[in-house]
């Protein structure tokens, strides 16, 4: 019984606060537009009985979505979105992995300053970081300013509302998530094993190639699906610090839920987003799956 | 027994594979190897003994060269070794903790160190088989290490260090992570695969008996200092100090001081006791604080009074049953414990000797060993 | 025993007080459009508590409105947005009984209007005005020389005039419901409201040759660039450019910033307060709307904002900087040349939300 419970409750958590929201947007997906309270038709009224849910099933229709097929607007968002998604991943990686690698480096009594530090700016508000990198990239802001000042420019860069700004806000803001996991594979790793790849003849460079880089995979990979799944679907940071021309599919899915009005689309987009989003989730599980396997 | 007739230290016209001069190893303050000259010779199978902190890892180190002396030298076939990195040494190491590629398989780990050296595929897969034979690994070529039990993972540790047919392959440690029971037939295993591959090994191991077992020769070490370096027997049968003596073996160690009679010594130990006697060859100083140094094995144990003239009396205070042996803890009325061994050749029930019992223990003129340190 | 029952009924009575004192009037406007004075004048007037909120965007307010469940009593959408939610059913008919204040209402406002909310069932207006051209006058003029009609929609909407001025720096309002409007009228085109796909057409290709040269698209950074003096034009609101012209004098830092009817033709707009169908106090909501439409309230209010009213009574009690300038409330002629728009359809806005992302990305 009490096994039972345990092994219940994050289903029901799962059933409630993922599975039925994510109902209601297919059903709303899959309705149409309407001048009303709420924008979309049919609405679903239980106190008519099994002939009242019998119409409403009827009414619904896959339209929306033939809608989204048809209109590349929508196309080119999702495949941007991937792209910046994929680029900022990689950036993110970059970065990530080198500061994770010198924070398991660092001496051990240094390592929870180091990853304090890595940790630190979650205090404060998202919106307030991404804000004050506006104050940073802007035309007089604080990089060019400081540019201008050493010389290194003589004209301001355009940074703010590019395309680079988004890269920018989005491996700031995601790049803890990227550090942490590899971190902890890295932090994990038997020192000995790369005395072992060197005493077989590899170079300290190919032993990291070798050793290092394979064994740290899980937290790699990890730590890409972390940045990756949340980049795809970022609405804040392009719209804050990204151009006009930064086409991003949640920026999309605000214009179809608010200035469109068009409920109905802005579920459709939704839902094709979380398909798309589905394979990486699911590699993401298995990754995952196998680690919690191969630590046994 | 290779030890009888193989005994290359003897020869001074044999080139050591090994030099170690002079080598002193600093870390900081501390001094992990203070000054030391070590011969090791091919096919050997030598193993450094001590407890952990005496310096013998290190040492082990600087021949794989994770560590560079701070002072001094080590040559390997006549070279100076200082400035190869570990990669560029016709060395090879098995860790303790066996140190296999997780991520890789059996078989890709025992190839591991002969794709780094850019050998054909035929070639790296025929040595990766002899290897596997050797090692009785053959099938387990494809799992990963996490599939293994822990002596199969030693195995391969073996196999992986031993597949670039390196001129010295270094042991830290290898058993340690082993059952008893295991330890015991894998210590055979190693020495077979050192005779059959003809590579000269160095051990390190803090387990004396392990060292005993398989080693040509044994160096105890002792605070970044050798303190003996000989066969498993003579460290056994000549200890030079107490520490040896002590280390290797139970032993009881009986202080006092020295009065040269002949080549007997007369070793005066307690107030109201007649002297013991024993062999030396060391010319001592009329009165010379020494040590004598008996095994509980040559000793003794009666009801009655012997014949002899290292003998003495006492109660029996414990027992130790071992199965096939038995120790008796002895106390005398000097205050001294003296352990004493004896065969159990009779049943249990039979035995001689019970506690609060007054025995007599004796031992022979060439029996204990005098140490002056 | 006796004395229990007394503390019982002591605590039973505070308890009723402090039901009293909860009562509570929530209401939505716009950031920065109200003196909040007025606020505390209200709470100490009728005793009940006032809890202020603001937004920036009317779609922001529409999706609280079709959504339903909002907890405002008072809210404040435009025109064009409080046709289309009261279509959705979205508010309630104001009960005139309860709002003596009404007769203070500006006809001339009040027909203007009936577009939105025929006969003024649902709505009052709170405060109207006009989107148009705001310049920093002296860069223009160093830019397109002192005999450029700085008045005229062709100072942004012709691509030469853009094309130079986008070195000093061109702001554009980000809502394609008052640039459509514009373009078409820059156009020529009979109707501003048109919302035909040719329209459409027409005003794309006007925005579109202009789009490269505009610095930035949003519809609210233009108040500082515009009194720091970052950029020289900017299309946006008659308020919010006046609120940049006294900061810069404030400042005093040497730009100067005025407001432009354009010559052409503007878009006037209507900002009306009406009261959700579920609003959770409708009562204290109606005696909200009645404080405001007190003509000293309204002033106050205008006084502030430096936007006009719909509220005749309140003229007298304006300041001579706003009720004198032409720019807050246009003189008659001004005023025929001044347009209104309806909302858009579902489809026309899906068209007009495309036509848009495509003017800001170039693409």
């Amino acid at each position: 019984m009490r096994r039972l419970i345990l092994i219940l409750v994050p289903y029901l958590w799962l059933l409630a606060l993922f599975l039925v929201p994510f109902l209601i947007v297919v059903k709303i997906s899959l309705s149409d537009v309407a001048l009303a309270r709420p924008p979309y038709f049919p609405q679903l009224d239980l106190s008519g009985g099994w002939a009242a849910i019998r119409d409403f099933v009827a009414e619904l229709d896959f339209e929306n979505f033939a809608f989204l097929a048809s209109d590349d607007l929508y196309w080119k968002a999702y495949l941007s979105s991937l792209r910046i998604a994929l680029i900022s991943t990689l950036l993110t990686l970059l970065i990530g992995f080198p500061v994770a690698y010198g924070m398991a480096s660092a001496r051990p009594e240094w390592r929870p300053t180091l990853m304090m530090l890595v940790i630190l700016p979650f205090w404060t508000s998202f919106l307030i970081r991404v804000y004050s990198w506006m104050g940073i990239l802007s035309q007089n802001g604080l990089l060019n300013t400081f540019l201008l000042w050493t010389g290194v420019i003589s004209e301001p860069l355009t940074i703010m509302n590019t395309e680079i700004a988004v890269y920018i806000g989005i491996v700031y803001t995601y790049l803890p998530f990227m550090i942490l996991p590899i971190y902890a594979t890295l932090e994990k790793l038997d020192g000995s094993l790369l005395e072992a790849a060197e005493d077989l003849g590899c170079s300290r460079t190919s032993a990291f190639w070798l050793v290092t880089v394979p064994l740290s995979k899980p937290g790699i990979i990890a730590g890409c699906f972390l940045v990756f799944i949340p980049a795809i679907g970022e609405f804040v940071i392009p719209s804050l610090l990204g151009g006009s021309d930064t086409l991003m599919i949640g920026k999309v899915l605000w214009e179809e839920f608010f200035n469109n009005r068009d409920w109905p689309v802005a579920s459709a987009v939704a839902v094709v987003l979380l398909a798309i989003l589905i394979i990486p989730i699911v590699l993401f599980q298995r990754n995952e799956q196998k680690n919690r396997e191969a630590g046994q | 027994m290779p030890q009888t007739v193989f005994a290359p230290w003897e020869d001074p016209d044999e080139k050591p594979l090994i030099r170690f001069q002079n080598v002193t190893k600093k870390f900081g303050d501390f001094t992990a190897i203070q000054s030391i000259d070590l011969d090791i010779y091919t096919r050997e199978f030598f193993a450094l003994l001590g407890p952990s902190g005496c310096g013998k890892t290190t040492l082990m180190r600087m021949l794989a060269g994770f560590e560079t002396p701070t002072t001094g030298k080590i040559l390997l076939g006549g070279e100076d070794i200082a400035a190869t990195p570990p990669n560029k040494r016709p060395v090879n190491m098995m860790f303790q903790s066996y140190a296999l590629f997780p991520h890789l398989s059996v078989w890709e780990n025992v190839a591991f160190g002969l794709k780094r050296e850019g050998r054909e595929k035929d070639e790296i897969a025929t040595r990766v088989a002899d290897m596997m034979r050797l090692t009785r690994l053959d099938k387990f070529a494809r799992r990963k290490p996490h599939q293994l039990s822990g002596g199969q993972r030693q195995r391969v540790a073996l196999a992986r260090s031993l597949a670039k047919a390196p001129k010295l392959l270094l042991l830290d440690e290898p058993l340690g992570a082993l059952d008893k029971k295991l330890r015991e037939e894998t210590q055979f295993e190693l020495m077979d695969i050192q005779e059959k591959t003809g590579t000269t090994f160095v051990i390190v191991t803090h387990d004396q008996e392990e060292a005993m077992t398989v080693a040509s020769r044994v160096a105890v070490m002792d605070e970044g200092q050798l303190v003996q370096v000989a066969t498993p027997d003579r460290i056994y049968e000549y200890p030079n100090s107490v520490y040896v003596a002590d280390f290797i073996g139970d032993v009881n160690i009986i202080e006092g001081a020295a009065s040269q009679s002949g080549d007997k010594v007369l070793v005066t130990w307690a107030e109201g006791a007649s002297p013991l006697v024993a062999t030396s060859t060391a010319m001592l100083t009329k009165d010379q604080h020494c040590y004598l140094a008996i095994r509980p094995e040559k000793i003794t144990i009666t009801a009655e009074e012997p014949e002899t003239t290292n003998k003495v009396h006492g109660e029996i205070i414990d027992i130790g049953y071992l199965g096939n042996i038995s120790t008796y803890h002895v106390k005398l009325p000097t205050g001294h414990m003296v352990k004493a061994q004896s065969t159990n050749t009779r049943r249990l029930s039979r035995r001689n000797f019970t506690w609060e019992d007054k025995v007599w223990l004796s031992w022979s003129d060439t029996a204990a060993v005098l140490l002056e340190r | 025993m006796k004395r229990s029952i007394l503390g019982l009924t002591a605590a039973t009575l505070a308890l009723g007080a402090a039901a009293a004192q909860a009562e509570e009037v929530h209401v939505y406007n716009w950031s920065d459009y109200i003196d909040e004075s007025l606020l505390e004048k209200f709470e100490a007037e009728t005793g009940i508590e006032l809890i202020y909120d603001v937004f920036d965007s009317n779609e922001l307010l529409e999706t609280k409105m079709l959504a339903g469940g909002s907890g405002y009593d008072v809210v404040v959408p435009t025109g064009t947005f409080l046709q289309r939610q009261i279509m959705a059913g979205a508010f309630q008919p104001l009960d005139k009984s309860k709002l003596p204040n009404i007769e203070n209402m500006w006809d001339v406002i009040q027909d203007r209007t009936d577009v939105y909310d025929p006969g003024g069932e649902y709505s009052i207006n709170y405060m109207w005005g006009t989107t148009g051209i705001g310049v920093n006058t002296d860069k223009v003029a160093e830019v397109l020389g002192e005999d450029v009609a700085q008045n005229s929609l062709s100072l942004i909407f012709d691509p030469a005039n853009a094309e130079k001025l986008s070195e000093c720096g061109i702001y554009m309002l980000d809502a394609p419901t008052e640039t459509v409007p514009a373009a078409l009228t820059y156009a020529g085109w009979d109707n501003p409201d048109d919302k035909s796909e040719e329209a459409l057409d027409k005003a794309e290709e006007v925005l579109t040759a202009i789009s490269p040269y505009i610095t930035k698209f949003h519809s609210s950074e233009y108040i500082n660039a515009l009194a720091n003096g970052d950029i020289c034009v900017a299309f946006g609101w008659s308020g919010d450019v006046l609120i940049a012209r006294d900061r810069a004098a404030e400042a005093d830092n040497g730009v100067n910033v005025e407001y432009y009817i354009p010559s052409e033709g503007a878009l006037m707009w209507f900002d009306q307060m009406a009261i959700p169908v579920d609003a959770p106090n409708p009562d204290a909501a109606h005696q909200f709307l009645n404080f405001i439409m007190d003509a000293e309230n309204m002033a106050a209010a205008s006084n502030y904002v430096y936007y006009a009213n719909g509220n005749e009574a309140s003229q007298e009690f304006l300041n001579e900087d706003v009720i004198g300038d032409g720019a807050i409330y246009p003189d008659e002629e001004t005023l025929d040349n001044l347009y209104t728009v309806t909302p858009f359809g579902p489809k026309e806005q899906r068209l007009l939300t495309r036509l848009w992302t495509r003017v800001k990305s170039g693409t």
